[in-house]
C-alpha cells in the first residue's frame, strides 16, 4: 500500500527536544545557510520580487500558506515553479514509494466546472490487479501553485483549503497524507470578480500571509527582458536544497530563535488595539497570533538574527493581518488602521529595550 | 496682468495701512513713558513685526510654526531683551564708553524695541491665525488711544503734559489738538475694521462703532464730563507749587494763580500733646520777613534779626537761638510734621523752638518729616494789655531795623488816625494800638485773590490807600508798616494757619495749600513775637475747603508709623506680586532647571563608567543615543530602532552595529555573551562621526541644550 492510512489527524510532535547551545547556535547557522541558498536560487531565476521570494520562504518555512493577489502574467507561476523546483527529495531517504509520487511543484488551473476529486485524486480500477488504485492528484507535490482560486465553487475550494489545514486529503473515506513540506501559492485576481466565488473570512484564515504584489520597477522589468532567454534554457536552478534540509530547517529556527517576551506582549497589544478600533467590524483570531510567530522567527534567521525583533513585526503584520481583519463599512483604509493601532505598541517595545 | 496688480494691491494696501496704524498706536502709548529715541523705537519695532507676520506667519517654514510656540518665542524675546536692556543700562563700561545718556538712550531705545516687536509679533500672528485676535488688535489700538487721552479729564486743558505744553508754548488752542487726537484714533479703528476683509461683519462693527461714539456723545452731554478721580494712589490731586510761596522773588505775585489745587495737601501734623488755640486757628510759623530792603520787606541778611527761626534743616536737632518768654502762660507741645511737598525751612506750631529730626516712615510719600517742640501761647488778651515793646538785649540798631518801612507817610498818618480814637485808658498802651489798626482792616478790608496792587512799586500801600481788596499779603503788609510807623516792632510771619475744626477731634491736622498764609507780628517785652492777624469780614473769594478728613487720617497713621497704616497698605498690595520677585522666582526656576538638566545628562553620560559590563548594551547605548539626539538625530514615536539606526547612519554609521548588538543583547536569549562588546570603543567612534558629520553650530547647540536626552527614545 502506497500510502499511510491514519485513522484521525493527530499530527505527531516535529521537534526533538535537544538542545545546547553551542549545538543550537551552529544548527541555526545551517538553516540560515539553508535559507540563503534557498532564496539565493529562487532569486536567480525570479527577478525583482525579493520582497515576495522572501515572503514564500518565510511561509514556506514556517509551516503557512500564501495568498497572491496579483494580475496575469506577473511571474507567480515562475515564483512558484522556481520554489518548487529548488527543493529535490533526496533519493536514498526517499525509500519508501510513496515518496514518488511526490514531485517537486504542481500547477492548478482552478475554474468553475472542476472537481474535488480532480484536485485530490481519484481510486481507478486496475484491470490487471483487479483492484482500485488511487491515483494521486496535483495535490501531492512540495510546492502547490492554485492559480485563480477564486474562480473555482466552494465544493472545491473547501477541499482545497481541507489539504491545506490538515495536509491530508479524504477520498471515499480514505485519509490520505500530504506530504510535510505540502506548500500552496494562491492567487486571486483582485480586479476580475465576475463569475468569481469570493473566499470568506474564515477560508482567508487558512493563508499565513495575503500579498498584494505591484508591478516590478523599471530596472527589473528590463533584466527580465534581457535574460529571459538564458532563464529559460535553464533547466535546473545551479543551488538546490532537499527536503530534508528545509525540514530541519523548519526544526532548528523553531527552537533556536528567541522570542523575547516583550516581543508578544507587542503582538497581544497589537490585537486588541485593532479590536477595540472603531473603524474595525472584527478583529483578528489568536489563532493568527500563534501562526505568526513562526512566521516571525523565520524572518528573523532570514536576517541572520537569532532573536526576534520590532523588524519582523514590520515587514510581517501587515500581510498576516491584512485579510484578517474585517472592516467596518465605508472603511477602506486598512493599511493605515494597522499602521495606527501598531504604533503605541511598538514604540513601547522600543522603549522596553532601554529599561 | 491687471487683475495681478490688483490683487497685489489688495493685499500690500492694507497691511501696510494696518502696520501704521499699529505703530501709531505703540507710539501714542509711548509718548507719555519714554524719551523721543523710545518712542521711534517703538514705532519702529512694531512696524517691522507688523509687516514681518504679514508677509511670513503664512509662508512656508513658519506656517509650520504653532501658534502658541510663537507666543511663547515673543514671550522669550521680551525676557531676553529685558536682560539686554539691564546690561546696557546697568553697565559702567557703556556708559563710561559713550556717556550716561547715550547709554540711557540707547537703553530706552532697546527696551521699547523689543517690547514693541514682541507685542505686536503676538497681537498680529493671533489675528492672522485665531478668530479673537483680530478683536484683540482693535481693543489694544482702542485702548492706547484711550489711555493717551484720558488724562484730559474734566476739561484739565492742559493734560495729558505732552500734547499741552507742545500746544501752549505755540499758542494753539490744546483743544484742536486733542480733537484731532480723537479723530485720528476714530479713523484709525475705522481703517482696522475695514482692512478686516470679512463683508458680513462689516456692516455690523461700523454700527456698533457708530453707536459707541454716538452714545458716549450723549452721556457728554446729559452728564457732563466725568469728574477726574485721584491721580495716585492716595489721591493727592496737589502739585507742589503750593506750600513754597516763598521762593517767589516778590510774594505779592503768588496768589494770582491759586484757585485751582487749593485742596492740594502739603503736610500732615501730629499732635503728640494736646492744645487748643485761644483764637481758633492753629498757626505754623516757617519763616518771617522783617527786614526792609529799600523796596519792601524781606528775609533777614543780618545774623542778629529773627534768631527764633529755625532757617534750615539738619539730620539731627536744632534749637532756636532765641527762645520765647513768659513760659508759664505757654504750653510746651510736641508735634510730629510730615511734609508731602517740598519746603525751604522747616515750620512748626507757634512759637517752634526745637526741630528734631525723624525717621521717615514712608519715602514715597513724605518729603521729608520731622518732631517740632513748641511753646504755643495760652494767653489772652488781658495778658498782653500794658505790655512793653522789645526785647531787652536788642540793641538800639536792631530794635530800629524792625522798624523800618517806606518812607511813605501815609502810613502814619493812617495809623495815627485810627488809635487817636482810643479810649484814654488804652491810649499809650502797644496792643490796644496794634489791634485798633487790625479792627481797621478787619472792617474795611475785602478778602480777594484777584487785585490790581501786584505790580506796584509797593502793593501794600496801594491796597491799603487804594479799594482795600487783596489778600493776606496785603493786609499783613499793611497792617506791618502802619505797626511800624507809631513804633512798634513788627514783622509779618509766615507759615500756615489752619482752622482748629479741621482736626475733627483727631490728633491729625492736614495742612493745605489754602492754609498758606502771612501774618503780622508784634514783639512784646518778656512775651515773643504774637500775632495779630487781620481777618477781613467780607471776602470775595470762597476759602472754604473739604477737611478731607480720611485723608487727613490716613496721613497721620502713615506718619505715625501704625499698625493701622501698615495694614491700609497691605490691604492695598495684597494678591498683587511684587514684578521683581516674580521675576526672580522665574529666573530662578529657570537656572534650577538649566543646573536639573545638565546634571542628568551628565549622569547619563558617565553612569556606563559606573556600572558593571552587564549593564553596558542599556546604559552605554542610551548614552549613544543621547549624543545623537543632541545633534537632532531622534527617533520618531513609534519607529523601531533598527529602523531608526539605518536612518542615524547618515550621521553615524557605527549605530546600526550597535543597534544590532544591543538588540541582540535586550531581546535575544539572555545567555549574556555580548557583555564582550566594546561599549566603549563604540562611543567613541560614535561621537567621532557624530563630529564629522554635524555643523559645528549644531554641536554647540546641543551643548547648550541641557534637556537634550528629552528627546532620547
Amino acid at each position: 500500500m502506497s500510502t499511510e492510512i491514519l485513522a484521525d489527524s493527530a499530527i505527531e510532535p516535529k521537534a526533538e527536544q535537544i538542545s545546547q547551545a553551542p549545538e543550537s547556535d551552529q544548527d541555526l547557522a545551517q538553516s540560515i545557510d539553508v535559507l540563503k541558498r534557498l532564496s539565493n536560487s529562487v532569486k536567480s531565476r525570479v527577478l525583482g520580487r525579493d520582497d515576495v521570494i522572501e515572503l514564500a520562504i518565510i511561509a514556506l518555512i514556517a509551516d503557512g500558506h500564501v495568498l497572491l493577489e496579483d494580475f496575469p502574467g506577473s511571474g507567480k507561476t515562475t515564483l512558484a515553479k522556481a520554489l518548487g523546483e529548488a527543493i529535490v527529495s533526496e533519493d536514498d531517504a526517499a525509500e519508501e514509494s510513496a515518496d514518488k509520487e511526490i514531485v517537486p511543484f504542481r500547477r492548478i488551473q482552478f475554474t468553475p466546472d472542476l472537481l474535488p476529486s480532480d484536485v485530490t485524486g481519484v481510486p481507478v480500477f486496475d484491470t490487471n490487479t483487479n483492484a482500485f488504485h488511487f491515483r494521486h492528484g496535483p495535490l501531492f507535490a512540495h510546492v502547490v501553485l492554485a492559480d485563480e482560486i477564486n474562480r473555482t465553487s466552494p465544493k472545491v475550494q473547501s477541499a482545497m483549503l481541507e489539504a491545506m489545514g490538515e495536509k491530508q486529503v479524504t477520498v471515499d473515506n480514505v485519509t490520505y497524507r500530504l506530504d510535510d513540506l505540502f506548500f500552496v501559492i494562491a492567487t486571486q485576481n483582485p480586479l476580475d470578480l465576475v463569475g468569481t466565488y469570493p473566499l470568506p473570512t474564515p477560508q482567508l484564515d487558512r493563508f499565513l500571509f495575503k500579498i498584494t504584489m505591484d508591478h516590478i520597477d523599471r530596472d527589473a522589468e528590463l533584466g527580465v527582458l534581457d535574460t529571459y532567454r538564458e532563464r529559460r534554457d535553464k533547466t535546473l536552478a545551479p543551488v538546490t536544497v532537499t527536503r530534508n534540509e528545509v525540514l530541519e530547517a523548519r526544526r532548528n529556527i523553531e527552537q533556536a530563535v528567541n522570542i523575547h517576551p516583550a516581543i508578544k506582549e507587542c503582538l497581544v497589544d497589537i490585537s486588541r488595539n485593532l479590536r477595540t478600533d472603531d473603524r474595525v467590524l472584527q478583529g483578528n483570531s489568536t489563532r493568527s497570533m500563534v501562526l505568526m510567530l513562526p512566521a516571525l522567527q523565520v524572518a528573523a534567521a532570514l536576517k541572520g538574527r537569532s532573536f526576534v525583533s520590532a523588524d519582523d513585526i514590520e515587514l510581517l503584520l501587515p500581510r498576516v493581518l491584512g485579510h484578517r481583519v474585517e472592516m467596518a463599512p465605508g472603511v477602506t483604509e486598512i493599511d493605515r488602521v494597522l499602521r495606527d493601532c501598531m504604533r503605541p505598541p511598538m514604540e513601547q517595545l522600543a522603549r522596553s529595550t532601554l529599561d | 496682468m491687471k487683475e495681478n496688480t490688483a490683487t497685489v494691491q489688495a493685499h500690500y494696501l492694507p497691511s501696510a495701512l494696518r502696520a501704521l496704524i499699529i505703530a501709531s498706536a505703540f507710539w501714542a502709548l509711548s509718548l507719555s513713558l519714554t524719551i523721543l529715541s523710545g518712542s521711534v523705537a517703538a514705532i519702529a519695532g512694531s512696524l517691522i513685526a507688523c509687516l514681518a507676520v504679514d508677509r511670513w506667519a503664512n509662508a512656508e517654514p513658519i506656517k509650520q510654526v504653532r501658534t502658541s510656540t510663537i507666543v511663547a518665542a515673543a514671550a522669550a524675546l521680551l525676557l531676553l531683551n529685558y536682560a539686554a536692556v539691564g546690561l546696557v543700562t546697568r553697565s559702567d563700561i557703556l556708559a563710561s564708553m559713550l556717556s550716561p545718556i547715550v547709554a540711557f538712550e540707547l537703553g530706552e531705545a532697546l527696551n521699547w524695541f523689543g517690547l514693541c516687536l514682541a507685542a505686536t509679533t503676538v497681537l498680529r500672528s493671533l489675528a492672522q491665525r485665531t478668530s479673537f485676535g483680530g478683536v484683540l488688535e482693535i481693543l489694544f489700538v482702542a485702548t492706547a488711544f484711550v489711555v493717551t487721552l484720558s488724562a484730559h479729564r474734566n476739561g484739565m486743558i492742559h493734560r495729558p503734559f505732552f500734547i499741552g505744553d507742545y500746544a501752549l508754548i505755540r499758542g494753539i488752542d490744546p483743544a484742536t489738538i486733542l480733537m484731532a487726537f480723537g479723530c485720528l484714533a476714530v479713523i484709525a479703528l475705522s481703517a482696522l475694521l475695514m482692512a478686516e476683509n470679512n463683508q458680513r461683519r462689516l456692516p455690523y462693527h461700523f454700527a456698533i462703532l457708530g453707536l459707541l461714539c454716538f452714545s458716549l456723545a450723549g452721556f457728554v452731554r446729559f452728564f457732563g464730563l466725568p469728574t477726574p478721580g485721584m491721580t495716585d494712589d492716595l489721591g493727592l490731586t496737589g502739585q507742589e507749587i503750593a506750600g513754597n510761596s516763598q521762593q517767589k522773588e516778590n510774594p505779592f505775585r503768588d496768589g494770582e494763580n491759586t484757585a485751582e489745587d487749593k485742596e492740594a495737601p502739603v503736610a500732615v501734623v501730629v499732635f503728640r500733646d494736646d492744645y487748643e488755640p485761644l483764637n481758633g486757628s492753629y498757626y505754623f510759623r516757617e519763616s518771617a520777613y522783617s527786614q526792609f530792603n529799600g523796596v519792601m520787606l524781606d528775609y533777614t541778611s543780618r545774623g542778629d534779626m529773627d534768631r527764633d527761626l529755625i532757617e534750615s534743616f539738619t539730620n539731627t536737632e536744632l534749637t532756636a537761638e532765641v527762645l520765647p518768654q513768659a513760659m508759664d502762660q505757654r504750653k510746651t507741645v510736641r508735634t510730629t510734621v510730615g511734609m508731602l511737598v517740598p519746603h525751604r525751612n522747616p515750620f512748626g506750631l507757634v512759637s517752634p523752638a526745637t526741630y528734631i529730626n525723624a525717621a521717615n516712615p514712608n519715602n514715597l510719600r513724605f518729603k521729608r518729616t520731622y518732631d517740632t517742640l513748641s511753646y504755643a501761647p495760652t494767653y489772652d488778651f488781658e495778658y498782653m494789655l500794658g505790655r512793653e515793646l522789645g526785647r531787652d538785649d536788642w540793641s538800639d540798631e536792631l530794635r530800629n531795623k524792625y522798624l523800618e518801612l517806606p518812607s511813605d507817610p501815609r502810613y502814619r498818618e493812617l495809623a495815627e488816625s485810627l488809635i487817636a480814637n482810643l479810649r484814654p485808658v488804652y491810649a499809650d498802651d502797644p496792643f490796644a494800638k496794634a489791634w485798633a489798626i487790625k479792627t481797621y482792616l478787619d472792617e474795611n478790608g475785602i478778602y480777594s485773590l484777584k487785585n490790581d496792587h501786584a505790580y506796584e512799586t509797593d502793593p501794600a500801600a496801594s491796597f491799603l490807600f487804594g479799594d482795600l481788596t487783596g489778600y493776606c499779603m496785603h493786609f499783613s503788609f499793611a497792617a506791618t508798616y502802619m505797626f511800624r510807623s507809631i513804633g512798634i516792632p513788627a514783622r509779618v510771619g509766615i507759615g500756615y494757619s489752619v482752622p482748629a475744626s479741621n482736626r475733627a477731634g483727631g490728633s491729625a491736622l492736614l495742612v493745605q495749600a489754602v492754609h498758606g498764609h502771612a501774618w503780622p507780628e508784634i514783639y512784646f517785652k518778656d512775651i515773643g513775637w504774637v500775632i495779630v492777624d487781620p481777618a477781613p469780614q467780607q471776602t470775595l473769594v470762597d476759602m472754604s475747603t473739604d477737611p478731607q478728613n480720611e485723608l487727613q487720617q490716613l496721613l497721620g497713621d502713615m506718619l505715625r508709623d501704625d499698625a493701622s497704616f501698615a495694614d491700609f497698605m497691605e490691604q492695598q498690595q495684597s494678591g498683587l506680586i511684587d514684578l521683581q520677585t516674580l521675576l526672580n522666582i522665574v529666573y530662578g526656576l529657570l537656572v534650577a532647571a538649566m543646573v536639573l538638566g545638565y546634571s542628568i545628562r551628565s549622569y547619563r553620560y558617565f553612569a556606563p563608567s559606573v556600572y558593571g559590563p552587564e549593564q553596558q548594551y542599556r546604559l552605554a547605548y542610551r548614552a549613544a543615543l543621547d549624543q545623537l539626539a543632541g545633534v537632532g538625530v531622534i527617533r520618531h514615536y513609534g519607529e523601531s530602532r533598527e529602523r531608526f539606526a539605518a536612518r542615524a547612519a547618515a550621521t553615524s554609521p557605527t549605530i546600526e552595529p550597535a543597534t544590532a548588538t544591543h538588540l541582540a543583547r535586550s531581546l535575544g536569549a539572555s545567555d549574556g555573551d555580548s557583555t564582550t562588546t566594546d561599549w566603549k570603543t563604540i562611543r567613541r567612534a560614535i561621537a567621532k562621526e557624530i563630529g564629522q558629520n554635524t555643523p559645528r553650530w549644531r554641536r554647540a547647540l546641543a551643548f547648550c541644550n541641557p534637556y537634550s536626552w528629552l528627546f532620547t527614545r
